[in-house]
């Protein structure tokens, strides 16, 4: 359906970044409260932090963080997975805390 | 064939506002359909119908949970017509708010119309059609 009253138009690069980050939010539902808040603090931080740090016009770059992200979410998918942290997302300055 | 009963349910429903819940909602899901076949003048109407439309409690529990998302301060204004983006809403904090509402209400917003969403409104408006689409989800 094309609604075509959205004042504000996306491309199909921020599409895709946003289907990434519901993609992930919905993984991590999957999770127990604990893994899921865990996996959300660190993905919604990851995202935030690379939407402010990476030049939006790097579509190089941000094509690589979107595989990446891809396969990172495919992992996340598998029920044995608990949490983000074999990722080593979580920037250095920012201590996300437990580890598993 | 649908579409013609469509039209009687719809234009009896736009002649005379005071209307029952469900006819609305009726109407809703109908001229949907209507803009899929193209009937361009019909567009406007809808939106006009739907405005006035969702229930207030929705649009309060649409208000509460952007508030918490969002972390706003309880003095922060929030009317239905806030854009998300006038309360300092990125598009990341849309998504987060929408898959948000979809937990509260046991709705699945589909990828599309998620990315229409830009006022509390349009929100409440958009729940109340998937609520009543399927009620026990």
């Amino acid at each position: 359906m094309g609604g075509g009253n959205a004042p504000r138009r996306l491309s199909g690069m921020q599409k895709q970044v946003l289907a990434l980050y519901r993609g992930f939010l919905r993984a991590a539902r999957s999770k127990s409260p604990d893994d899921r808040r865990r996996i959300d603090s660190v993905v919604s931080s990851e995202f935030r932090r690379n939407a402010h740090q990476v030049d939006r016009k790097n579509f190089l770059y941000i094509e690589y963080l979107l595989r990446r992200g891809k396969k990172q979410l495919d992992q996340l998918k598998s029920p044995d997975t608990t949490g983000l942290s074999s990722l080593s997302f979580a920037p250095p300055s920012q201590s996300v805390g437990s580890h598993k | 064939m649908a579409s013609v009963s469509a039209a009687s349910v719809a234009f009896r429903a736009l002649s005379k506002p005071p209307l029952k819940s469900n006819e609305t909602s009726r109407l809703k899901i109908v001229s949907l359909g209507w803009r899929k076949n193209g009937f361009p003048s019909l567009r406007s109407s809808r939106l006009h119908v739907s405005c006035a439309q969702a229930k207030p409690e929705t649009v309060d529990k649409v208000c509460e949970i952007v508030r918490k998302q969002l972390a706003l301060p309880a003095e922060a204004d929030l009317t239905p017509e806030s854009k998300f983006s006038a309360i300092g809403a990125d598009s990341l904090d849309t998504v987060e708010i929408v898959m948000a509402l979809e937990e509260e209400f046991g709705i699945s917003v589909e990828e599309e119309s998620s990315q229409n969403i830009t006022t509390v409104q349009e929100a409440a408006d958009l729940i109340e059609k998937l609520v009543q689409k399927k009620p026990e989800a």
